[in-house]
């Protein structure tokens, strides 16, 4: 699946991977919201722009078109759905004004997806683990996060056998409508269901006998320390912000399909 | 000498179970001992190392007669995690017991819920990934790791935590046979070196039976047998039970029914054996 392909973590160094989680996950909330906040053309493609230079920093060029090109699906649906709706509510007509509507908010879910992909893409689940403790988030919560994510290609192995045991016995998977084949599923989840539940005692276990609980504030190995990468970055959000609320209170912004067609000006 | 395990009159039930898992065990362990437990499965051996570390009953209930003390601790009335800075257990299946997504942050695991400073945890976290031979390991993820190097960073992980005992219940029942043998010299190593007391769960007995001089032998819940591998392997107790005994001793049974006899100790290894045949030959 190349759309969750955009998502997970391929280990490199580079100035964005470098960068401390908590700093970029407050960029990407600020893009988050810069997105939301304004429904024009314009303003959504600069911030498409701007979060180029950060890919190809990052050395993610390729991983990146790739989770695009996944998102591409959504994107397209999203599109669809937007025209088809304004043109049955408008009796069927369509204007320039329309389509760019259409396209904005396409445009807004494509800046979305980018910078968390982005984000995923430079971020390992370790370091985002470590943030979730160092942001005062309790600790059950941040190990729970972090063991799900060591144990996804654990169970994903183990499906995969149980599925090759099940089919050698003889069930057939793609055989059958659509309900008859979700019930077919049955026999592949109930075992690796009840093995993830075994599992789960035997982790339990090792747990308690490595001191878990012990004391109430654990320590940590490593320490997250903000660097100058991160100062810069908090600067560019701050920036980006300000800039944002300014033009949102204080200019208004031109239409694309105005700016294309010089009659109107 | 001075006794670090010592179990009187032990009897333990899961909840739910009719039939006792540890039925009446007495045992006596020595600051240092290298102790081999074997048996067939179903025995009580991984019960009995659940106990050592209060595993049971804190963490599985049950019930539970008869007196446990481990490291001058009566275990029953220790939480597990004080018993962890005494007994360091590593389990079977070492993908279930390594949960960070980095190996030196596993091998920390431990110290970090001691809530230990970062400077010492540094310190003994290189020592125990150095001691274990995976110190290159050390940044990359456990899942994509061999299972043998797993199972090493299941033993750094507990040796970290600076124990007294390490009780390793069939560490190498998921891996290969040269993979195995690695685990065993790590495992002798800390026992010689650094005065670890290892207590051993194995069917391997192939390849660890020439590290101990006390060996027990436990079916339906009981120990059967205990003493020197050199006895019991010979005895034909131990056959009956189902052990799995080591090609060479067996050998030098048949060799020895047959009129063949070189007056030695019994050969626990191939090398040991080997040797005595070429004497015998070369007479």
């Amino acid at each position: 699946m190349s759309f969750f392909d955009g998502l997970k973590f391929r280990k490199v160094s580079s100035p964005i991977h470098n960068l401390d989680p908590r700093i970029k996950f407050i960029y990407v909330i600020a893009i988050f919201i810069i997105a939301i906040v304004f429904p024009q053309m314009l303003p959504l493609i600069i911030l498409f722009l701007i979060q180029l230079p950060f890919v190809v920093l990052a050395k993610i060029k390729k991983q990146w078109i790739r989770s695009l090109r996944g998102a591409a699906f959504f994107a397209g649906f999203i599109f669809i759905i937007n025209i088809l709706t304004t043109f049955f509510y408008n009796d069927f007509t369509l204007t320039a004004l329309n389509v760019e509507n259409a396209l904005a908010m396409t445009m807004r879910f494509v800046v979305l997806f980018e910078s968390f992909s982005i984000f995923f893409l430079t971020t390992s689940s370790d370091h985002l683990g470590l943030a979730f403790e160092q942001s005062h988030v309790p600790y059950e919560f941040a190990f729970a996060f972090t063991t799900a994510v060591r144990f996804v290609p654990v169970l994903a192995e183990e499906a995969q056998t149980i599925m090759d045991a099940q089919k050698a016995r003889g069930l057939e998977l793609e055989k059958g409508n659509l309900l008859k084949r979700i019930r077919n599923y049955i026999p592949i989840l109930i075992p690796l269901i009840v093995s993830a539940i075994r599992r789960s005692l035997e982790l339990a276990e090792a747990m308690e006998s490595r001191a878990w609980g012990a004391v109430k504030k654990r320590t940590n190995l490593y320490l997250l320390r903000l660097h100058k990468g991160d100062y810069i970055l908090l600067g560019i959000t701050i920036l980006l912000m300000v800039v944002a609320i300014y033009v949102s209170f204080f200019v208004s912004i031109p239409l694309i399909s105005d700016l294309l067609n010089p009659s109107v000006l | 000498m001075m006794a670090i395990i010592e179990l009187c009159d032990l009897v333990y039930t899961y909840p739910g179970v009719s039939k006792p898992s540890i039925d009446g065990v007495s045992l006596t362990i020595e600051k240092g001992e290298f102790v081999l437990i074997t048996g067939p499965s179903g025995c009580g051996k991984t019960s009995l190392c659940r106990t050592f570390n209060g595993l049971i009953p804190h963490f599985y209930q049950g019930e539970l007669k008869g007196q446990v003390t481990v490291a001058g601790q009566n275990v029953t009335g220790k939480q597990t995690f004080d018993m962890a800075k005494h007994v360091g257990l590593v389990f079977q299946n070492p993908e279930n017991q390594l949960f960070a997504l980095s190996v030196e942050k596993d091998v920390a695991f431990g110290l970090e819920n001691l809530g230990m400073s970062r400077e010492e945890m540094r310190k003994r976290v290189d020592w125990a990934l150095n001691l274990a031979g995976i110190y290159d390991l050390r940044e990359r993820s456990p899942h994509e790791v061999s299972g043998g190097q797993q199972q090493r960073i299941a033993i750094a992980s507990v040796l970290a935590m600076q124990p007294e005992i390490i009780v390793l219940d069939e560490p190498t029942s998921f891996l290969d046979p040269l993979s195995a043998e690695k685990i065993f010299d790590v495992i002798y190593k800390l026992n010689q070196e650094q005065g670890i007391t290892v207590v051993l769960v194995e069917h391997r007995l192939d390849l660890t039976a020439k590290y101990t001089n006390h060996l027990i032998v436990m079916d339906k819940g009981k120990i059967c047998l205990e003493g020197n591998p050199r006895d019991i392997l010979c005895n034909e107790e131990t056959s009956r039970i189902g052990v799995g005994i080591p090609k060479a001793t067996l050998l030098y049974k048949k060799l020895k029914t047959n009129g063949f006899s070189v007056n030695k100790q019994t050969p626990l290894s191939s090398d040991e054996l080997a040797d005595q045949l070429l004497e015998a030959l070369n007479k």
